[in-house]
C-alpha cells in the first residue's frame, strides 16, 4: 500500500494514473514451473497484468525445473493452461507476444551447474531485455526443496543485487509444518534473503474483501466505537468448502485443516479484523499491528485444549445430492487416518479491545457450501422496550468469498398496527455495485512483490507466532495419552455436533450460511 | 413489466409527479427477480433532438459496469410552450455471478421551452438521495451557469474535443466551479481518450535510472486524426506541465516549442493523419527514440525504445477505445481529481 523504502524516485509522468506503488522491470524466475500452481495460477495472472496493461515493459520469465523441455513446448504447455484457467479469454496477439518474454530453464533443483547457468541467462536478460538486475524468484516447488534451492541461489551470486537492483524471494505456504519447522525454514531463507527481500505469499490476503476490511474499518467512522468488548458479542469466521481432500492427500494427511487453513489464512483474517488502527499504510505498520493479535491469542493448556478446539473428519454422506466417500475411503489416505478435515476452535484475544469476546472459527471439507465469511455479532440492546423477547442480534457479515460483499442486519417493525420486530437485512455485493471483476488474488500479489509493497504478505514474526498458536494444539491431539477425541461428521453436513456444543454451551450458535 | 424488460426504448410514460410511485411499483412487479443498483446519479444533458434515444442506449451500455440511477435530458430550448415528458425504465443485466438482473434505473425527460428553469427543478426531484451527482453535459456550456444547480454537481463531465471557442468555455465552467467552492471535478472526455497513451508513454521513465532521458528530449512528434487537434494539444500540456517545460513560443498552428528546465529547446510538432485520435507519439533524445503507436489491430498499442530510425520490438498494452460509452466507463472507474488534466490545461491554454 506504501512505497518501500527501496523504491525509486517517483516518475512525474505516472502523476494522476494510477494510485498503486509502480512495478519495476525484473525477470520472475519460477521454480516448479512446470507444476500445477504455475500453470493454474501464475501464469494465467502474469498473463492478465499484460493483457490489462499492468506489468511494465520489461518483464522476463524464466521457469526452472527438471523436466527436458524447449522454450517452444513450455510456452505450448502454458498457452493451454492459460486458455483454461485465465479469467479473461486468451488473445492470440496478446499472448504471442507475452509468450516470447517465456523461456525454459531445465536442471535439477540441488545441480549446481544449474544455478550458475541460471546466472548467466539472468544476466544476459539483463543485457539484451532492460530488466536491470531485479530479480523474483517465486519458489513453487515443494517445501522440501527450498533449502537445495536457497542454498545454491547464494553459491552463485543470485541473491545479492547490484546498487539500484533488487532481488526478491516469494514463498508459497506451507511456511513450516511447526513452529521449530517454521523456524528453520526463515533461518534457511535469512541465510540467503534478508527479511525485506522475503514475501511469503496467503493468497487470502489478495482477495479483494480481504483488503476491504481495512477500509471497513478504517474509512468508517460509525463502526470505530462499536467494534470491541463493549459493543461485540462474538466473532464467528468460517471457511467452509464443498470439496473433499481431491488429489492432494499426500500432503492433506499430514498437514490437516489446522495447519492447511487456521495457521494462515484463517489467523490473517482474524488478523484484519482485530488489529488496532496502523500508524500508517506501511507494510510493516500493518504487520506491526497484525503480530500483536496473533501474540495476544489466549494459549489453552492441554486439558482446555478439548473444551475449546473440536477436531472432526468426514464420513460418507452426499454433497448437493451426490453420494460420496468418507475421508478414509479416499485415494492415498490411511484407511486409520487420524487427519483432521474439521476444526473448530474458541478463541480469545487477550488485550484491552477484546477481552472476554469469544472468536469461533470453524473450518471444514465436505461442508453443505462453500462459503468463507467473517460475522461480527454486537451485543443485545438492554431487554426494555422492544428488545425484551428479541432473540437475533445484530450482525455485520463480511462475505470473502464467493458473492463478495457486507450485510448488516438489523431490526425492523413489521407493517402493521402492532408492534412485530422482526430482523432485515440491508446488503452489499461487489458484483451489484461494481461490474468490474475483480483481479485474481495471485494478480494482485504478483504486482505488489514486483512494486516492493509487502503489505499483504506475511512477515516471519507473524508467521511463527502463528505456529506458537497452533503446536499446543497438534501436540494435544497426537499425544498417546488422553488426546481429545476425533468427531467424525457425515459429507454434506454442518461439521459433527461437538462443534455446535462449543458454542451451545455459551448460549450462542453458529450463523447459519 | 415492460418497462424492466426493454432496456433500449424510454420505457413507460409517466407523469413527472408521478415519476417516485412509478418507480415503486415497476420493483413491487419484478417480485425479487431484479436488483436495483445505484453507485452515482448519472444525469446526462443533450439539446439534440433525437438523442432521448441515443442515449438511452448508451446508458444501457454503461450501466453494464456502473451500476447508477440514470437521468437522461432532451431539451428543446427554442420551443415555444413550456413541456416536460417523462419516463422511466430499467436497464437490466446478469450479473457476474450470473443468477441474478442487475438493474440501473432510468428516468428520462423531454423539456421543451424553458430549459434553463426547468432543468435544476427536474434534478433535484429526482436524485437519489446520498449518492454522488454526475452531469454528462453533451453540449457547449453558456450564460448563465445557473450556480445553484452546479453547485451540486458533483463531476462535471464533457467532451471539450469539439468546442469552437476553449477558453470561453472553460471560462465559464472555472466560474461554475469557483461559485460551488472548487468541489465540482472537470472531467473533460478529451482527456480521458489520452488515458491510455499517457499510461503507455510514462511506463518508459518507471525506472529512475531513465530519468536522465527527461532533460535529453529535443523534440516531440504527436500523429492525430481529423478533428482532433486539440487532444494533441492537450497531451504537449500535459509533456510540459509534468516536466516542467517553460517558455512556450509558437512557430506555426501545429509547430511550437518550449524550453526544458535544464535551458534545451524542445520542438512539438503536430501532425494530421487519418487514423486514432493519436495515432502515434514520438519522444525523441540524441539517442533514444521513445514511441507510441497504434497497433494494427485495433485496440493495442505497441511500445517499444530505441535508437532514432531502428525498427524496436514493441511490447504491446491496452489502447482503450474512442467510443462515449467506453470513454465515460473510464472515467466513471477512475474518480479522483485532475489537477493534472488542469495544469496541463494552463501550459497551452491558448493553443486549444
Amino acid at each position: 500500500m506504501n512505497r518501500a523504502a527501496d523504491q525509486p524516485e517517483p516518475n512525474p509522468l505516472r502523476e494522476g494514473l494510477s494510485a498503486r506503488a509502480v512495478p519495476q522491470p525484473c525477470t520472475i524466475v519460477i521454480f516448479g514451473a512446470t507444476g500445477d500452481l504455475t500453470h493454474r495460477k501464475l501464469v494465467p495472472a502474469l498473463y492478465n497484468l499484460a493483457a490489462d496493461g499492468d506489468l511494465p515493459p520489461a518483464v522476463e520469465i524464466v521457469g526452472f525445473a527438471r523436466r527436458p523441455k524447449t522454450d517452444d513446448e513450455f510456452r505450448r504447455d502454458l498457452e493451454e493452461a492459460t486458455r483454461n484457467f485465465s479469467r479473461q479469454t486468451v488473445r492470440d496477439e496478446i499472448w504471442k507476444n507475452f509468450a516470447q518474454s517465456i523461456t525454459y530453464h531445465q536442471s535439477e533443483f540441488e545441480d549446481e551447474s544449474g544455478y550458475n547457468a541460471l546466472a548467466k541467462r539472468l544476466d544476459e536478460i539483463d543485457k539484451n531485455h532492460g530488466t536491470r538486475g531485479n530479480r523474483l524468484f517465486y519458489f513453487a516447488a515443494s517445501p522440501d526443496q527450498f533449502e537445495p534451492i536457497l542454498k545454491h541461489l547464494k553459491a552463485a551470486g543470485l541473491n545479492q543485487t547490484c546498487e539500484g537492483s533488487w532481488a526478491r524471494v516469494i514463498v508459497e505456504k506451507p511456511f513450516g509444518t511447526d513452529l521449530a519447522s517454521a523456524r528453520e525454514l526463515n533461518r534457511i531463507i535469512r541465510n540467503s534473503f534478508s527479511e525485506e527481500q522475503t514475501y511469503r505469499i496467503d493468497h487470502f490476503l489478495g482477495k479483494e474483501t480481504a483488503q476491504n476490511i481495512l477500509v471497513l474499518r478504517f474509512a468508517n467512522a460509525i463502526f470505530a466505537p462499536l467494534w470491541n468488548t463493549h459493543y461485540v458479542d462474538h466473532v464467528q469466521i468460517t471457511a467452509a468448502e464443498t470439496l473433499g481432500v481431491e488429489n492432494r492427500a499426500g500432503y492433506y494427511e499430514h498437514a490437516g485443516a489446522l495447519r492447511d487453513m487456521v495457521q494462515n489464512h484463517l489467523l490473517q483474517l482474524l488478523c484484519l479484523v482485530a488489529m488496532e488502527p496502523p500508524t500508517d499504510l506501511s507494510a510493516d505498520s500493518i504487520r506491526d499491528e497484525k503480530v500483536k493479535v496473533v501474540r495476544s491469542l489466549r494459549h489453552w493448556s492441554r486439558n482446555e485444549i478439548a473444551a475449546n478446539v473440536v477436531r472432526a473428519q468426514y464420513s460418507k454422506g452426499a454433497i448437493n445430492g451426490e453420494p460420496v466417500v468418507g475421508y478414509r475411503q479416499e485415494k492415498n489416505v490411511n484407511p486409520d487416518s487420524q487427519t483432521e478435515t474439521f476444526v473448530a476452535l474458541r478463541l480469545f484475544i487477550d488485550n484491552w479491545r477484546w477481552a472476554d469476546v469469544p472468536i469461533y472459527m470453524r473450518v471444514g471439507k465436505r461442508l453443505p457450501k462453500s462459503a468463507t465469511d467473517i460475522s461480527i455479532h454486537f451485543k443485545k440492546a438492554p431487554a426494555v422496550l422492544f428488545n425484551k423477547d428479541l432473540r437475533d442480534l445484530n450482525v455485520l457479515v463480511i462475505r470473502i468469498q464467493p458473492d463478495e460483499g457486507i450485510s448488516l442486519r438489523i431490526h425492523a417493525k413489521v407493517p402493521g398496527t402492532s408492534f412485530r420486530i422482526e430482523p432485515v437485512k440491508m446488503d452489499f455485493h461487489y458484483g451489484t455495485s461494481f461490474g468490474k471483476a475483480s483481479p485474481e488474488a495471485y494478480e494482485r500479489l504478483l504486482l505488489d512483490a514486483m512494486s516492493g509493497d509487502a503489505t499483504l504478505f506475511a512477515r516471519r514474526d507473524e508467521v511463527e507466532e502463528a505456529w506458537a498458536f497452533i503446536d499446543p494444539i497438534e501436540e494435544a491431539w497426537h499425544a498417546k495419552k488422553d488426546a481429545p477425541e476425533l468427531f467424525f461428521y457425515p459429507a454434506g453436513s454442518w461439521g459433527p455436533e461437538a462443534a455446535d456444543d462449543l458454542l451451545a454451551g455459551d448460549g450462542r450458535a453458529w450463523r447459519r450460511l | 413489466m415492460p418497462a424492466i424488460a426493454e432496456t433500449y426504448s424510454l420505457g413507460l410514460p409517466v407523469e413527472v409527479s408521478k415519476i417516485d410511485q412509478e418507480l415503486k411499483k415497476l420493483w413491487q412487479e419484478s417480485q425479487g427477480a431484479a436488483t436495483r443498483a445505484s453507485l452515482v446519479n448519472l444525469a446526462v444533458y443533450s439539446e439534440d433532438a433525437g438523442s432521448l434515444n441515443k442515449n438511452t442506449q448508451l446508458m444501457a451500455k454503461i450501466t453494464e459496469n456502473h451500476a447508477c440511477r440514470a437521468i437522461v435530458i432532451e431539451a428543446d430550448c427554442k420551443a415555444q410552450e413550456n413541456r416536460v415528458e417523462s419516463w422511466i425504465s430499467a436497464h437490466c443485466h446478469v450479473s457476474r455471478a450470473g443468477s441474478k438482473q442487475i438493474c440501473s434505473e432510468q428516468i428520462s425527460f423531454l423539456l421543451r421551452g424553458g430549459c434553463t428553469t426547468l432543468l435544476p427543478s427536474i434534478v433535484f426531484s429526482h436524485l437519489d438521495s446520498d449518492l454522488p451527482f454526475y452531469l454528462w453535459w453533451q453540449e457547449e456550456f453558456r450564460e448563465p451557469m445557473d450556480p445553484q444547480l452546479w453547485a451540486w454537481v458533483d463531476r462535471v463531465i464533457y467532451d471539450s474535443q469539439g468546442w469552437e471557442d476553449f477558453s470561453a468555455q472553460m471560462h465559464l465552467l472555472e466560474s461554475a466551479e469557483q461559485e460551488a467552492n472548487q468541489r465540482t471535478v472537470l472531467c473533460d472526455l478529451n482527456w480521458t481518450r489520452l488515458d491510455n497513451v499517457r499510461f503507455a508513454l510514462a511506463q518508459f521513465f518507471d525506472h529512475p535510472a531513465s530519468h536522465h532521458h527527461f532533460a535529453k528530449i529535443n523534440s516531440v512528434r504527436i500523429d492525430f486524426a481529423p478533428g482532433f487537434r486539440s487532444t494533441a494539444v492537450l497531451f504537449a500540456g500535459w509533456l510540459a506541465a509534468q516536466l516542467n517545460w517553460q517558455g512556450k513560443k509558437t512557430e506555426a498552428a501545429n509547430k511550437f516549442s518550449f524550453v526544458s528546465s535544464s535551458g534545451r529547446k524542445l520542438d512539438v510538432e503536430l501532425q494530421e493523419r487519418p487514423g486514432d485520435p493519436i495515432g502515434e507519439v514520438a519522444l525523441a533524445t540524441p539517442e533514444v527514440e521513445f514511441l507510441v503507436a497504434h497497433a494494427k489491430c485495433g485496440d493495442l498499442l505497441e511500445v517499444s525504445r530505441g535508437n532514432p530510425g531502428e525498427k524496436h520490438t514493441p511490447q504491446l498494452m491496452p489502447a482503450g477505445k474512442n467510443d462515449p460509452v467506453s470513454l465515460m466507463s473510464e472515467e466513471l472507474m477512475r474518480g479522483g481529481p485532475h489537477h493534472v488534466y488542469l495544469h496541463a490545461v494552463n501550459r497551452v491554454r491558448d493553443l486549444l
